[in-house]
């Protein structure tokens, strides 16, 4: 397993946000946690990514333990996450944008190949903009930079809070497009969507999340039958 | 005003807009990335000159070495400073800004109580020579902290563009969170800020040393202009707070010398208060979302 997630409770000062939450991911999945506003999604991403220490249980990647490490340090160990609402730096250009994303790598040629070979691959209009402020790009733009920023980094593990947060179906439907492709060209990825018929289409594991607890799991495939599902997530 | 007192008024404002710019510059980087003032940064500048004072004045070191070792001492202060006051705070804004203003109190009573409270500590001049231009002497002393400011300032704004450390300064200012998510470790991003700061007070306040009234009191009565550049400039801009500190430097200069310097701070404040009413954000500060 790439990333093991055992047990977990999240507290915001008293209050559990999650409790004993269990899940896992496999190399080269996506693993998809769906659930509606305020069931616990994002404190769970932001667990896995150090932003917020969990208050019991444990939290391994690759084998490591992760749960008591400072967000910088768990990105040098391969995970990067798209925080929700995109969180680009606002007055920063695209590019720059982009090389911060690269903060941690040394080799100048390899980050200018990625740069090339998958971001601009990937989303060739950001490269049409590498000099625009990155405050002054639309909605899908900045989700797209913000993706591109993660991929900067050469993550083994993507985590994608909300990627379909606020946009068009359009780019919606675009933004899907480049998830599909990322994960075929190998990268292991965690979505987590409020967008649950999206989600399901996309990934081949799903966990349900209900107030804080996991509900349901399985191969995304059942989910998407599972008349529970269909009826709370799927519009019936 | 006769034309050589204008010229060596129109020197004397640059040379205040450099030392402001080097003092401000330092404060605006620092609140950017913690989101916190530092009111006992104008100690820093303090004691820069107090360390001009001690080496050059009192155990005789060339000038420059000690100017040296006063930046030095800045760059420490603010190291000790991030590690001491602000990294326990963890961004608590009203903790930080008592905890600093206490801090005010401590650097001014170690220095009084080490050098003497009273009259201004004598520090002689390392260069009589002075500039002629168009019959005005222009002291070479008072104006050598322009190529300074000018330098260092210059070389921060390349730093934050084009050097991977500036451009994470920047992005932990815009967005800390996300940065942490980028590998950048906040902690050494603040610690970095600080040092920057000190040593640039500390800059300032070894060149300004000679010509200044060098007391325990000369961080607080430093602070109020920096922070009304600061304001003035723009919360974190350091392009906003060089060009704020030429207007400050200019205003105060010139109504010190016409008039005095109570009305010169009298003024300066007007100044600030008609900025913000039409420029809330301050002259390139953005707006905060």
């Amino acid at each position: 397993m790439l990333l093991e997630v055992k047990d977990i409770t999240v507290h915001y000062f008293k209050v559990p946000a999650v409790r004993n939450i269990s899940m896992s991911v496999q190399e080269g999945d996506i693993v998809t946690l769906i659930g509606s506003n305020g069931a616990g999604k994002t404190t769970t991403l932001r667990a896995i990514s150090g932003l917020k220490h969990p208050s019991k249980g444990e939290i391994r990647f690759g084998g490591k333990r992760i749960d008591r490490l400072a967000p910088h340090r768990i990105n040098a160990l391969g995970l990067a996450m798209v925080p929700e609402g995109r969180r680009v730096f606002p007055q920063m250009t695209v590019l720059e944008n982009l090389l911060m994303g690269a903060f941690l790598r040394k080799d100048k040629n390899e980050i200018q190949k990625d740069l090339e070979n998958v971001v601009f691959k990937h989303f060739p209009r950001l490269k049409e903009r590498t000099k625009q402020m990155a405050g002054t790009l639309s909605g899908g733009e900045q989700q797209m930079l913000a993706m591109g920023r993660a991929l900067m980094s050469a993550p083994k593990l993507l985590l994608l809070d909300e990627p379909s947060l606020g946009l068009s179906p359009i780019m919606c439907g675009e933004i899907a497009a480049i998830i599909r492709d990322i994960h075929r060209e190998g990268e292991t990825v965690i979505l987590v969507e409020q967008n649950a018929r999206l989600a399901l289409a996309l990934a081949q594991h799903a966990y349900v999340i209900e107030t804080g607890n996991i509900v349901l799991s399985g191969p995304a495939r059942k989910l998407r039958e599972n008349d529970d599902v269909k009826k709370a997530y799927l519009g019936g | 005003m006769s034309s050589q007192l204008f010229i060596q008024t129109v020197a004397n404002a640059i040379a205040a807009s450099g030392m402001l710019a080097l003092i401000a510059v330092g404060l605006t980087l620092a609140f950017g990335v913690m989101q916190m003032a530092n009111l006992a940064h104008g100690h820093f500048f303090m004691a820069g000159a107090y360390t001009v004072y001690a080496l050059y004045a009192l155990a005789g070191w060339p000038f420059w070495w000690a100017v040296a070792a006063a930046v030095a001492v800045g760059a420490l202060l603010g190291l000790i400073v991030e590690r001491g006051v602000f990294r326990p705070l963890q961004g608590d804004v009203v903790s930080g800004f008592i905890a600093t203003a206490g801090l005010m109190f401590v650097f001014e009573v170690l220095v009084g109580e080490i050098w003497g409270w009273g009259l201004s500590r004598p520090i002689p001049s390392p260069y009589m020579r002075a500039f002629r231009f168009m019959g005005a002497a222009v002291a070479f002393q008072r104006v050598l902290v322009i190529p300074f400011a000018v330098v260092s300032i210059g070389g921060l704004m390349v730093f934050m563009r084009r050097f991977r450390l500036g451009r994470a300064l920047r992005a932990v200012a815009q967005d800390p969170e996300a940065a942490a998510l980028q590998g950048i470790n906040i902690n050494r991003m603040t610690a970095l800020a600080l040092a920057i700061a000190g040593a640039y007070a500390g800059l300032a306040g070894g060149l300004m040393s000679t010509i200044y009234a060098v007391t325990p009191s000369l961080g607080g009565h430093i602070i109020l202009p920096a922070l009304i550049v600061v304001v003035v400039g723009g919360m974190g801009s350091i392009e906003g707070v060089t060009l704020a500190a030429l207007i400050f430097g200019f205003v105060m200069t010139f109504v010190t010398t016409l008039v005095d310097g109570v009305t010169a701070v009298m003024v300066s404040v007007t100044v600030m208060a008609l900025v913000l009413a039409i420029r809330p954000q301050g002259l390139m500060g953005r707006v905060v979302a």
